[in-house]
């Protein structure tokens, strides 16, 4: 167009003005702008939009560190809201102040702040371009971090003061929209929202009293935990705005609330297993049997994993990790104990009572009569050296036996005796003269344990025995017992010389079919149709792929 | 949106034509460069916020076109009227 003389013309005219910008500058005034009104919003217009040029001009020198790496240029300058002068110098001001002290001292006082606000690592990483791993160390541990880092580590720290109250405080004018969408810019994305201490203790006591709280509970808990989450910070219970992204709100509640009802679950899962990884666990190092059944191994190393498992996820579990730590291990075992003494007696006398099934952990090779006890009990697996009977006591195990206050009775199988070597013949025998198979099955019928016992026992413990080793537990637990109930025994030792009448396959089968008749020398111990999980072999078959998929990965979680 | 007859000649006064085939007021601005052209086209704009009555124009450096209508009503109404007014202090400011 044709420019050139209207720039000529319109370059006369009031000092540094354009022709153009005078006659603008006129038109406002014409429209109805006074001309205080229109200096004033000139000046806050100035500092806005020369707080980004100016900031960014700053940044490039002093915080060039800061966001040299990610970008000379001021990607993640957003502070549109500073001054550029007063404030930018006043903040350079703090952080050199802040360089002067001792860093480990600073470091305390910011990851403190992190803390008290519940920000995330990531953000201080993303906005400053330190090393993850480095700032982690330099917080918690004062690993030396350079100057220049700290300067940039430090800026944050200044900015993000100053940026959380402004949030608390605009958040009545709504400023916040402001801040939010120059958030977004800045990361795309918001911070991931994180509980807070405070309000995890009050969730973790509404769970207590109410795994399931209606709407209105759940949202008197969001009151209580935002109160909560701004008295830490320090600030005023109304001013909900500053908690930015840790923010609780009701679908943050209700997902808590239903993670941990998974979380549950899950453990009890797992408990049911632990006895099979008790098993195994007890026995490393132990001869677990020459011979153990194959599906003895298998439930043990699914024992293993269900137990490894359940450590980890008790361990991680805070509120419920104590829960899980249940010392009903040998608690049940010595009521059974208690209760059938005199099974064992009657059977045949030399058994002594369950109670010795403590004893048994170092029963190896014992040549006295030690408790041929089977504990259909959750937890123990013991090994007995060679005789590799292995019932397993695993009070280190954290399991939750009862399983809403399941057992009513475990009764041990005082099998045992025979099953060791020689010694432990006559009771062997007495012990097979005992069995009968319907009435063994009919003992097995109540017993959802499973047990494994490779044969020393031809003729099973009679029912007499047997009864000892029921388990009865709560039809709730039952699921839990036909995996958790897994007496083991491993007979190694051979038994030819101990039975009349051989077991070919002592090994009890955690099958829910009607057990093959005793007296061919398979004790079959059935979980009874009582289980709620299906075919208990199936459990042990399963378990581990049941673990994993069981394993709370299905939590919900906010989109965030 | 009613047409005031006893407005329109002093319009017509003010130099504004009405347009052939439609019912709108017509005039043509001419000023010393653009600068000014423009400045006079941001007044007029700022007025049209305010009055939420907005001109078809068409500016070529110096020269301003503006035709007023009202869209509402098909033709011309008071508010086209107040603001060829408007526009008419606007020039010579």
């Amino acid at each position: 167009m044709e420019g050139g003389e209207g720039r000529r013309a319109g370059g006369e005219g009031s000092g540094r003005l354009s022709a153009l910008q005078e006659q603008l500058v006129w038109s406002l005034l014409g429209s109805g702008l006074s001309k205080e009104l229109l200096i004033q919003a000139m000046g806050d217009l100035e500092r806005e939009r020369g707080s980004a040029g100016g900031e960014r001009t700053d940044r490039a020198d002093g915080e060039s560190s800061e966001e040299g790496e990610m970008d000379n240029p001021p990607p993640i300058f957003h502070d549109l809201e500073r001054l550029p002068p007063e404030e930018a110098a006043r903040q350079r001001a703090e952080v050199d102040q802040l360089l002067q002290q001792d860093p480990w001292h600073v470091a305390k006082i910011v990851k403190s702040y992190m803390q008290q606000h519940n920000l995330p690592q990531r953000e201080v990483v993303e906005s400053t371009g330190l090393n993850q791993s480095h700032l982690s160390q330099h917080l918690n541990k004062g690993t030396p971090m350079k100057n220049q880092k700290r300067a940039a580590l430090y800026s944050w720290y200044i900015k993000k003061q100053t940026e959380i109250s402004q949030q608390f405080t605009n958040a009545s004018r709504g400023v916040m929209s402001g801040e939010e969408s120059g958030e977004d810019v800045r990361k795309g994305r918001r911070n991931r929202f994180k509980w807070g201490p405070a309000s995890q203790q009050i969730l973790f006591q509404a769970y207590e009293r109410q795994k399931n709280p209606s709407k209105e509970e759940r949202e008197g808990l969001v009151e209580e935990c935002n109160r909560a989450e701004c008295l830490q910070r320090g600030v005023s219970p109304s001013q909900l705005a500053g908690l930015g992204s840790n923010l609780v709100t009701e679908v943050r509640v209700y997902n808590w609330f239903a993670n941990r009802r998974k979380e549950e679950a899950f453990r009890h899962k797992l408990a049911l297993d632990v006895p099979y990884s008790s098993q195994s666990a007890s026995s490393t190092g132990q001869t677990l049997s020459s011979s153990p059944s194959p599906g003895l191994k298998y439930s043990q190393s699914v024992l293993c994993e269900s137990l490894g498992t359940m450590r980890s996820s008790s361990g991680e579990d805070r509120g419920g990790g104590g829960r899980l730590a249940s010392p009903v291990q040998l608690e049940p075992s010595h009521t059974l104990l208690d209760a059938h003494h005199l099974k064992p007696v009657s059977c045949g006398g030399s058994l002594p009572p369950v109670s010795t099934l403590t004893s048994l952990h170092g029963l190896s090779g014992s040549s006295a009569a030690p408790p041929g006890l089977i504990m259909a009990s959750l937890p123990s697996v013991m090994s007995l050296g060679d005789s590799s009977l292995l019932i397993g006591l695993t009070s280190s195990q954290p399991q939750t036996v009862n399983m809403g206050g399941g057992f009513t009775t475990l009764q041990p199988i005082s099998f045992q005796q025979q099953l060791q070597a020689s010694p432990q013949q006559p009771i062997a025998q007495q012990l097979q003269s005992h069995i009968g198979p319907s009435s063994f099955m009919a003992t097995m019928a109540q017993f959802p344990c499973h047990m494994y016992s490779k044969a020393d026992l031809s003729s099973y413990p009679s029912s007499s025995l047997l009864s000892q080793a029921m388990v009865i537990a709560d039809s709730n637990s039952i699921g839990t017992l036909t995996n958790l109930t897994a007496v083991r025994q491993i007979l190694t030792s051979d038994p030819e010389g101990h039975t009349d009448t051989p077991i070919e396959e002592e090994s009890l089968h955690l099958q829910s079919t009607s057990p093959e008749p005793v007296s061919s020398g398979s004790l079959e111990l059935y979980p009874q149709t009582q289980t709620s999980e299906t075919h208990p072999s199936h459990l042990l078959s399963s378990s581990p792929g049941d673990i994993d998929p069981y394993i709370p990965t299905q939590m919900v979680s906010t989109a965030q | 949106m009613e047409e005031r007859e006893h407005i329109l000649p002093m319009i017509r006064n003010a130099q504004w034509v009405e347009v052939v085939g439609r019912d709108a007021i017509y005039k043509e601005f001419l000023f010393k460069d653009f600068n000014q052209a423009f400045g006079f086209m941001s007044r007029v704009a700022l007025q049209a916020e305010k009055m939420d009555h907005h001109p078809e124009w068409f500016n070529v450096y110096n020269k301003v076109q503006i035709t007023l209508s009202t869209h509402e009503c098909g033709g011309i109404s008071q508010r086209d009227i107040t603001l060829a007014t408007f526009i008419d202090q606007a020039s010579v400011y």
